[in-house]
């Protein structure tokens, strides 16, 4: 199970956001200060900080936190909207989510920070096939068999699982793939994802899994 | 006093004082030169016996003292004559007119003197030169006469002889003199200049906060004076430019913690709201929760909107104009947000086409743009359920258009608010010293965000 560390002083929003994501199926935390933080951190996944607390504030904690352990995802959870705030935020935390939020968006941050930290092996299933997420195995549940990608396809597909749902466009593909500055026109990536879906889908000319956003990028969605 | 002498007033009198003490002093040494000259050249010879009325008397004295008119007595005379004047040159002719004696003559003397010839040659010397003093022997003119020719330069003043045998020298002299103040003169304007210039270019240096930087005085005369009042003035430039950025800072904190301070609240409704809402409600109940949520999503907009619009308003909005690939940035701009139009149903078209030029814009406001304008679609446009983002270029400008089928904003779709946004839109553009254009009609609204090439 998930342990979810959350840091947050007001009571109504802590009570019900507690609630919330122990009804998802995390264990969750909750502290009301920093006081006392440090005797948790070896338990939790994650960390979710709101920013004005009494005492040190959720900048210094999530700070402190990376100091200690940097491979805990962190997620900003603030009223503190400016983009003063977001930008000091992130250059530490994780990711930043303002108040108010929805829960519904506030657990999907909560995935996708596990994801990319691996904290969960979780089974994705993408049409007909299923992904471990922490070791990124393909089983062709049709074909009942394991689906081999070389280097290069075993990368790209891994930046998709760690940014699910989300649209990528070409260069941010290219350069978080291939490390390089992407130069217009380059065909590399479009060669890449054909040999990727003519591993993975059913028929490549119609993919499913990984959908192209005509004009955008590409995305592969649960 | 101290600071007196430290000044470059006094330190022009001082080279004025002393070109007038060398001038006085040049002809000073002028005059103690040409002293020394006249001793030079009249040598032994006492002020009388330069003297041309003395020399005279002294002539006819001699002549009227000679007993007779030998030629033994007349050529010890002359001899004696001769020892004291070296340039003279005499003559003796007897009363017959013929010349009996001559010593030193220049040019050639008749040897017989006929009395018009005398008369002509009294004429001729009258006032002239050689000084000549005609004189009888023994103060009687049968016995001759005997003439004295001295050179008149003898008599000239000793500084007219002076300058002409030493002329050149003393010119030169003066020369130099003259010369030594003028270089003197133009070495100490050469150094104001000099400091002037380097004055001018420390002050156009600029510091990282784009403030002048202090200049190192080392004199304290009135350029110095004028650097420490430089320095002094960067120093208050520097402290009001800090208590700006605390008053800026101070500012965007408060309006940043009222923020804040609403949202808070927000956040509490919200998450009540979604208690209720997971509670087995009548359809009612169902509407009265989703218009919270809506009005809870409005709110939050609204506030974001008016913070903005006061910082922007103020100029307090940080800006930092970076070159990006304005093509690039929309599309990834389009990626967050193409999955909301997808929930709504739209038909989104993207045509982008790379433009040759990057823009110079702040990121974060021109995504703040692109925001506000899909929010506007998806909130007044909603009927068109159609969003078309292109871009455009010519010779004269690149574009990105936003085109939607709504029923344009004066026939709006009864959801306010539309109004801040647009005024934040304007702002960041003309801000970022882009153009923008909005088409709205009953068909639908485009929005064309530009930079003129």
């Amino acid at each position: 199970m998930v342990r979810i560390l959350y840091i947050e002083d007001e009571g109504d929003i802590g009570s019900w956001l507690k609630n919330d994501l122990g009804e998802r199926g995390y264990e969750v935390i909750w502290l009301q200060s920093g006081e006392g933080m440090e005797n948790y951190l070896s338990d939790a996944d994650i960390a979710i900080l709101d920013v004005m607390l009494p005492g040190l504030d959720g900048f210094s904690l999530g700070k402190r936190i990376k100091k200690v352990k940097n491979d805990m995802p962190v997620l900003m959870l603030s009223a503190r909207t400016a983009v003063e705030d977001k930008l000091e935020g992130l250059s530490f935390a994780d990711d930043y989510l303002t108040k108010p939020f929805q829960p519904d968006e506030l657990a999907a941050r909560i995935e996708v920070l596990l994801r990319r930290f691996q904290k969960n092996d979780q089974v994705l299933e993408l049409h007909h096939i299923q992904v471990h997420t922490k070791d990124l195995r393909i089983i062709d549940r049709e074909a009942d068999g394991e689906i081999q990608l070389t280097g290069k396809q075993y990368q790209l597909f891994q930046y998709f699982i760690r940014h699910l749902n989300q649209i990528l466009t070409k260069e941010q593909l290219y350069e978080g793939v291939w490390g390089e500055q992407y130069m217009e026109g380059d065909k590399t990536l479009m060669v890449h994802i054909r040999y990727l879906r003519e591993k993975l889908e059913r028929n490549p000319s119609r993919p499913e899994i990984i959908e192209t956003i005509r004009g955008i990028g590409y995305r592969v969605k649960i | 006093m101290k600071r007196f002498f430290r000044s470059l007033q006094a330190k022009y009198m001082a080279i004025i004082l002393v070109a007038l003490f060398l001038f006085q002093a040049a002809y000073l040494l002028v005059a103690m030169l040409v002293m020394g000259l006249q001793e030079d050249i009249s040598g032994e010879k006492n002020k009388n016996e330069s003297d041309p009325n003395h020399i005279e008397e002294k002539w006819h004295a001699d002549a009227a003292e000679l007993e007779n008119s030998s030629s033994e007595t007349i050529q010890r005379l002359f001899s004696k004559w001769k020892n004291d004047y070296p340039d003279a040159s005499m003559f003796w002719v007897d009363e017959k007119g013929n010349v009996l004696e001559q010593l030193d003559v220049k040019g050639d003397l008749p040897a017989n003197w006929t009395p018009a010839f005398t008369a002509k040659f009294i004429k001729e010397r009258y006032g002239g030169d050689p000084f000549t003093v005609i004189s009888f022997i023994g103060g009687d003119e049968k016995n001759g006469f005997i003439v004295l020719e001295i050179p008149r330069n003898l008599f000239l003043p000793p500084i007219v002889e002076v300058t002409e045998k030493y002329g050149l020298l003393l010119g030169a002299g003066l020369l130099l003199i003259i010369s030594l103040f003028i270089i003197v003169s133009f070495l100490f304007f050469r150094g104001i200049r000099k400091r002037l210039l380097h004055l001018q270019e420390a002050m156009e240096r600029r510091d990282m906060d784009n403030l002048p930087i202090g200049i190192d005085v080392k004199k304290n005369d009135e350029i110095g004076q004028l650097e420490q009042t430089f320095n002094e003035m960067i120093i208050e430039l520097k402290e009001s430019k800090q208590r700006e950025q605390e008053e800026e800072q101070l500012r965007r904190e408060l309006i940043a913690n009222l923020s804040h301070d609403l949202r808070t609240p927000l956040t509490k409704i919200n998450a009540q709201t979604y208690s209720i809402a997971k509670e087995n409600l009548s359809p009612e109940g169902k509407q009265a929760v989703k218009a919270l949520e809506t009005s809870i999503v409005n709110i939050d907009r609204l506030i974001e909107n008016l913070m903005s619009y006061t910082l922007l308003m103020a100029s307090k909005h940080k800006q930092e104009l970076i070159e990006l690939d304005a093509v690039r940035f929309v599309r990834e701009s389009m990626a967050s947000w193409y999955p909301v139009f997808e929930k709504e149903s739209f038909e989104v078209i993207i045509e982008l086409e790379p433009f040759e030029e990057k823009w110079q814009a702040d990121p974060v406001w021109l995504s703040r743009i692109f925001d506000n304008i899909l929010q506007n679609v998806l909130r007044h446009a909603k009927d068109g359920l159609y969003l078309e983002v292109a871009t455009e270029s010519t010779y004269e400008y690149d574009e990105i258009i936003f085109i939607d089928h709504g029923k344009g904003l004066n026939n709006s779709s009864g959801e306010k608010g539309a109004g801040i946004g647009l005024s934040i839109i304007d702002l960041m553009v003309k801000g970022m010293k882009l153009d923008w254009e909005m088409e709205s009609g009953v068909d639908g609204t485009a929005i064309r965000i530009r930079r003129i090439k």
